[in-house]
């Protein structure tokens, strides 16, 4: 895509974000669908990624587009960093949507093959109760566990707008299918890369953690130029303006890790960028919650609905405290910095 | 040349000349850091390597700043110069090739290059830390040329220095940015007195610059009478791209090292994932910046980004020093427990120097999120 192409393209990805504002997640996913998203993220991952999580992230929306980023990736993953993640078709919606993820803090496949049983727990939406079976990564491959097997839960929570479900239960392996055993693509068992599926869960979720902070400072900003005491706005007194600053740097500081993870992927790449995204969101939240101070503390501003879905989005897939542990832990073990981006 | 072929064949060069490049002994002295710098620069600018990326008109060899930066990177990484002495260059050259007269230009910026001669930047003054508009040191229209009187400090480098960029008041005290000139100075002018100033990383890298009755030929300014707002506006985007690119790589070399040196158990595995994951942001962060300078763009306010992120991984690696190598910060005597002393304590100004870390802040507010005026 050339600058013309990104710029279209993400003008009607923010269009389709905003015209689902409320509604089910399922509506975002045939919007997508309308616009080729799924194709678009099967031939250019980049963009497509970037540009829809974003535009999620700024409009707190909801989709099955994490799921659809996981099995596309978990499917697919390239044998080296330039190619697309597929060269088939693209995945469903409705396969998306009957997807089960790692639990808040968790990184691992929800499945578990033990003996000749598979054990679950992890999360979804509520989509999956319109499904007979539930899609399972293990390390077994990709499963599908009918749902009379499983306990699903409806949770409130502390982002009641992601409508997630709880998923735990056990089925004996004789009674659970490979998923999607007419479709070649997911056909042979332990073909499922999740290490691959993790990295690109990281990136996507990354991006809307930044799409989501920065729309945290604008709202923080606007109501520093519009909010006057001691006769003036309150965006003139300098510890306001540092407190947007430093949320700036951590914002763009997360965006740099994220183009690295873009131009050298690997996991690590991933792994630091999802860590950088959830701390600059973090930062946001602190500092934007200082400065919106008591309106911001109400659900008359939208604030609160950005800080919640920021701290689910920071625990999914590995937390920026446990990443960057792991990080550490990783240097020390080797002796060895990652790769650092070359010039 | 483009970068992937300067890459290679640097790379081989610097290789076959390792032993020659080398820095004689383990002396870390400032006098032997930049007697070390020019014998680089000389042997690099003879090779060819020190001129590409400069105009042809300066003595360069032409191409993209690309080139200057993997160079910078890659004599930083052998640890074969000192990254923070060697980027003066990266931040004095440019403006001399943007603002002075082309033949002073010409013959000036090769002997910068070339490892020849040292500049100086007099910017800073004792009532002039971070306001720089305010800068008073006086120069008057004469006959025999400009004629100036008053006192620099924190000029990097003025006892070694042949020439200094300096930034004069010839307007009112009041005219503020208005009223500034920016002037080409031979430092062994009568009437200049340099002191070095002792500071707490050992290394007397600093200098107060006193002027008196120093006349400066009219053919010596940088830009037009009252427009040395501007050079030092153009400069300072200097200081934060392509001499960042050598610090990222200066601290990645010294970080890696702390990993190798540091005793079982003595890196808090937290505290180093952090440190890592700051200099991957700064270091993704200077690289962007570097190829927008290769693309002509004009680098402004988003440089401060640059320069926050830089103090803070600049920071957060010799923080986890002085932690991981207590013994070594606390106790040791040899030369690399006191290089490694003096890097820990010279990081404690990574927030202070070349803009402190709130006059940035204050520059992303007004600039980058046009909160307006402060006042």
């Amino acid at each position: 895509m050339d600058a013309d192409d990104l710029d279209m393209f993400r003008g009607s990805l923010l269009h389709a974000v905003e015209s689902c504002r409320g509604r089910a997640a399922t509506d975002l996913d045939a919007a997508l669908d309308e616009l080729g998203w799924a194709e678009a993220l099967v031939d250019e991952p980049r963009p497509s990624i970037e540009l829809f999580f974003e535009a999620q992230g700024a409009e707190v929306g909801r989709s099955h587009s994490l799921q659809r980023v996981v099995l596309a990736a978990g499917a697919f993953a390239p044998v080296t960093s330039d190619q697309p993640i597929a060269s088939e078709q693209p995945i469903s919606s409705e396969e998306a949507a009957a997807l089960v993820l790692p639990s808040p803090g968790a990184a691992l496949q929800p499945g578990r093959v033990v003996g000749t049983t598979v054990r679950v727990e992890g999360i979804a939406t509520a989509a999956l109760r319109d499904h007979a079976a539930a899609v399972v990564p293990t390390g077994d491959g990709l499963l599908t566990v009918p749902l009379d097997h499983l306990e699903v839960h409806s949770v409130v929570g502390l982002d009641p707008s992601l409508d997630l479900v709880t998923v735990r239960g056990r089925a004996e392996l004789a009674e659970v299918d490979v998923a999607g055993t007419t479709d070649a693509r997911l056909g042979e068992p332990g073909v499922f890369d999740w290490d691959h599926a993790v990295g690109r869960a990281r990136v996507a979720l990354a991006h809307e953690l930044v799409g989501v902070a920065r729309a945290m400072l604008d709202q923080a900003r606007t109501h520093a130029l519009d909010r006057v005491q001691f006769g003036r706005p309150i965006g003139q007194f300098q510890a306001v303006r540092h407190r947007l600053a430093e949320t700036l740097v951590a914002i763009d500081a997360a965006a740099a890790t994220l183009d690295a993870a873009w131009l050298e992927p690997s996991p690590v790449a991933a792994s630091i960028a999802k860590a950088s995204a959830g701390r600059a969101a973090r930062t946001t939240a602190r500092h934007c919650q200082q400065v919106l101070a008591g309106i911001g503390f109400t659900t008359e501003h939208p604030f609160h609905l950005y800080l919640r879905r920021a701290l689910v989005l920071e625990e999914l897939f590995g937390s920026e405290r446990s990443l960057t542990r792991t990080l550490g832990e990783q240097v020390l073990a080797t002796g060895q910095l990652p790769p650092m981006l070359a010039l | 040349m483009d970068l992937t072929e300067f890459r290679v064949v640097l790379d081989d060069w610097l290789e076959d000349h390792a032993a020659e490049l080398a820095p004689a002994g383990s002396d870390s002295t400032l006098d032997a850091q930049m007697a070390q710098l020019s014998r680089v620069k000389q042997a690099t600018y003879e090779a060819g390597w020190m001129r590409w990326g400069w105009p042809e008109r300066v003595g360069g060899l032409g191409g993209s700043p690309l080139l200057r930066a993997y160079l910078g990177e890659a004599l930083t990484s052998r640890d074969l110069v000192e990254p923070g002495i060697y980027s003066m260059t990266e931040v004095l050259a440019p403006t001399m090739i943007d603002y002075a007269d082309p033949d002073l230009a010409a013959t000036m910026v090769p002997r910068l290059l070339r490892g020849d001669e040292t500049w100086c930047q007099g910017f800073s003054e004792p009532g002039t830390g971070s306001n720089l508009a305010a800068l008073s040191c006086r120069a008057e229209r004469t006959e025999a040329g400009w004629l100036v009187n008053g006192q620099k400090v924190w000029t990097s480098l003025a006892q070694y220095a042949q020439r200094c960029v300096l930034l004069t008041r010839t307007g009112t005290p009041e005219s503020a940015h208005r009223g500034i000139t920016a002037m080409f100075v031979d430092m062994d002018s009568p009437g200049i007195t340099v002191r070095p100033i002792e500071t707490m990383h050992g290394a007397p890298e600093f200098s107060e610059v006193f002027f008196d009755d120093v006349v400066i030929p009219y053919g010596r300014t940088l830009g037009e009478e009252g427009q040395g707002w501007a050079v030092a506006m153009d400069l300072l985007p200097f200081e934060r791209s392509t001499a960042l690119w050598h610090r990222a790589a200066f601290l990645e070399r010294r970080l890696q090292q702390l990993v190798d040196a540091a005793p079982p158990g003595a890196l808090d595995p937290a505290r180093l994932g952090e440190a890592v994951q700051l200099l991957v942001a700064f270091r993704s962060r200077s690289r962007a910046t570097q190829y927008r300078l290769h693309e002509g763009q004009v680098l402004g306010a988003e440089t401060s980004i640059d320069k926050v992120l830089v103090a803070t991984a600049e920071q957060a690696v010799f923080d986890l020093a002085e932690e991981g190598l207590a013994r070594t910060v606390v106790l040791g005597d040899g030369a690399e427990d006191e290089r490694w002393r003096s890097e820990f304590l010279y990081s404690r100004a990574a927030t202070i120097y070349g803009g402190s870390a709130e006059i940035q802040r204050n520059i992303i507010a007004r600039r980058l999120l046009d909160l307006g005026d402060d006042r």
